[in-house]
């Protein structure tokens, strides 16, 4: 589904080059359900942020579901992004002037659909999440959950391939963040490849699949091989 | 994908509406104050008579002094009006389908003592032919005929105005006006009629008052009646009014109807021929610069549009410039603080066309809602302008300057957005997904 191939992120100031992603490798296969660990700064965000064509890189090659996505015009990633990609916030980032069928239908938006495809595909999404009596309903009426729930119809309503989400119950007690869990491992037995963010090894450990960055590398926890330096710190869970 | 535009921007405007009224306030002030000064412009300069101004034609003649032109500005330029001389002789013509000299002036008319006292009334002396000529429309009645300005005939025709005030507006036709010293019989009452300009006469005070009392031209010389508009001559013109009569002054206008191209070229080579007769006799020793000028380029020559109205209307579009310019710095602020959310519909798949067209649409919006209530302004702005000319001009909106008013709130409305516009959607989003 995914395959990152010695990709690199250099942010550079007058003073400083930060390698956020340095030499970075990862390869997900479709329908996995993979949770990425790490150290604030490690890299989690550009490499989430890459993987979602929202940034560049500096070197490498990245492919998407069999395609080169190293080199494309806005436009052309615009299109991969509403057609292949949804995106799951931490802070759900919701449109608070919409209402929810207004906030689950911004992706469809940008696509050509017709009305009745538009209506049936939210209704389909709010289905899912369990929010079909909420249609109405503003983000500011909506619980954090419950918030976290419309964000997931917004990104499962186009039907992509991979979902990214960045720390998605990062904002929610632990009860809400398990319902969050839950619902994403429903999205994922449909064969929708997960990518998750987190900073909870007990949510992370739901995964298929658990990797770690470190200062933009790769550990791969299921891999063969993993860094030394990471065995030696993985018992302490402050570097996690 | 438009009508979708459209909602989000009204959502945006809803969203903080002080703001919101602040722009819409200040693309209404400079389309309100552009439109009045543009619609001004525009009814100054359209054609007065626009059904007959290509057949009707102003006539020039050089009689001015061979060392030095008319014009120290234009050589080219002929007197703008014509002797009393030429004036006879060209009336001898046959060729134009109408013709009429004229001029105004200003002489006592004597109402009935019990109705007012007398007063110095504007008369315009000219032929039977200048109401056929010019359409002027009657309430009561007809002008002169032809044999009328021959003898010529006491008759009078009056303004709507005149038989308001000496006859109380009645069918005055058959009652008699004293005009100086003599009785003038009642035969014609206009319909209240002004045109703006004062085409064939601009140059004696194009948005001035119009005409009062119209008497047969031929009156001039038995009542001796002078000029009350412009005089120019550049030779000594004597001291009796029969030498003004002889002299190279010029102070009548020549109109003429030529309603053919054959008529036209036959009446061009008749100036012509009589220039050079002119010219044999010792007069007119300038080159042959006779001209047949239609309407609108007799009004263009003549200056009739004020200066200040064409000064006016660029110092109103360049305020539009600065009101849509200052509207940048408000946009840019109002499109920058929402990133966040465009970060996220970058993120959902709009691509940097979709929401920089968004954008533009809701500046197009703010545009179109500052367009109509710009539109409304101009109306007072309008009535105020008109009030200035003594209602002189029907100052009204046509649908063609509502829609160029509107047109003009659009271009404003890209002018002010396409850079707020650009700047957001040129927005790295993932730089803004972690603020929202």
């Amino acid at each position: 589904m995914l395959k990152m191939d010695k990709v690199n992120k250099v942010y550079r100031t007058d003073m400083v080059e930060t390698h956020a992603l340095n030499n970075f490798d990862i390869e997900v296969g479709t329908g996995e359900f993979v949770s990425v660990m790490g150290p604030s700064g490690c890299g989690k965000t550009t490499f989430l942020n890459i993987a979602g064509l929202l940034d560049t890189f500096d070197g490498g090659t990245y492919s998407l579901d069999g395609a080169d996505v190293s080199r494309l015009s806005d436009g052309e990633m615009s299109r991969i992004r509403n057609e292949k990609i949804g995106f799951i916030f931490q802070t759900f980032n919701l449109i608070p002037d919409l209402n929810v069928v207004d906030n689950v239908d911004v992706p469809l938006r940008y696509r050509k659909v017709t009305r009745q495809e538009r209506k049936r595909a939210i209704e389909e999404a709010l289905m899912t999440v369990g929010l079909t009596s909420r249609a109405k309903h503003y983000p500011s009426q909506l619980s954090g959950g419950q918030q976290q729930r419309v964000a997931i119809a917004r990104a499962l309503v186009g039907k992509p391939k991979l979902i990214l989400a960045d720390e998605p119950t990062g904002n929610l007690d632990t009860m809400m963040a398990r319902e969050i869990l839950d619902l994403l491992e429903t999205i994922n037995r449909e064969s929708t490849t997960i990518i998750m963010v987190t900073h909870d090894p007990e949510l992370a450990a739901r995964a298929r699949r658990q990797i770690h960055l470190l200062d933009g590398r790769l550990i791969d926890l299921q891999a063969d091989h993993v860094v030394p330096l990471y065995r030696a710190r993985k018992s302490f869970p402050a570097s996690v | 994908m438009l009508a979708y535009h459209i909602r989000i921007a009204w959502k945006s405007l809803k969203r903080n509406p002080i703001l919101s009224a602040l722009i819409v306030l200040g693309i209404a002030l400079g389309i309100g104050v552009s439109t009045t000064f543009v619609t001004s412009h525009h009814v100054m300069s359209r054609d007065p008579i626009p059904e007959k101004s290509s057949v009707l034609y102003y006539v020039e003649m050089d009689n001015w002094d061979p060392e030095r032109g008319f014009s120290d500005e234009d050589p080219k330029a002929a007197p703008n009006q014509v002797t009393y001389r030429d004036a006879t002789a060209l009336m001898k013509s046959t060729i134009p389908a109408h013709q009429s000299a004229m001029y105004k002036s200003y002489l006592y008319v004597f109402p009935d003592p019990k109705v007012g006292r007398p007063y110095r009334g504007r008369v315009r002396l000219c032929f039977a032919d200048f109401f056929p000529m010019f359409d002027v429309p009657f309430r009561y009645g007809v002008g002169w005929d032809r044999s009328a300005d021959r003898t010529p005939d006491p008759v009078v025709v009056l303004s709507h105005e005149t038989n308001e005030k000496l006859f109380g507006g009645i069918n005055s036709l058959g009652r008699s006006v004293r005009i100086e010293s003599r009785e003038f019989k009642v035969i014609g009452v206009l319909e209240p009629w002004r045109p703006a300009p004062k085409f064939y006469d601009p140059h004696n005070g194009a948005y001035e008052e119009g005409d009062e009392l119209f008497i047969p031209f031929n009156f001039v010389r038995p009542m001796e009646i002078r000029t009350g508009g412009n005089t120019s001559g550049w030779k000594d013109s004597g001291e009796t009014f029969e030498d003004q009569l002889q002299s190279e002054n010029i102070w009548i206008q020549m109109w003429v109807q030529l309603d053919s191209e054959r008529q036209k070229q036959d009446y061009k080579q008749f100036l012509d021929s009589y220039v050079r007769g002119q010219q044999a006799l010792g007069r007119m020793q300038r080159p042959l610069n006779n001209k047949l000028l239609p309407v609108m380029e007799w009004l263009d020559d003549q200056g009739a549009v004020p200066e200040e109205a064409t000064s006016f209307v660029i110092i109103s579009l360049l305020f539009l410039l600065v009101c849509s310019l200052n509207l940048i710095g408000i946009l840019l602020g109002k499109f920058l603080a929402r990133a966040p959310e465009i970060g996220v519909r970058r993120a959902l798949g709009a691509s940097r066309t979709a929401i920089f067209l968004q954008h533009i649409v809701e500046c197009e919006v703010i545009a179109v809602i500052g367009g109509v209530i710009g539109v409304l302004l101009s109306i007072l702005g309008l009535e105020l302008v008109s009030r200035l000319f003594d209602g002189m001009f029907s100052l009204r909106l046509d649908w063609l300057m509502v829609a160029a008013a509107i047109g003009l709130a659009m271009l404003s409305g890209l002018v002010a957005g396409a850079y707020p516009a650009w700047r957001i959607c040129s927005l790295a989003p993932a730089a803004y997904l972690k603020e929202q």
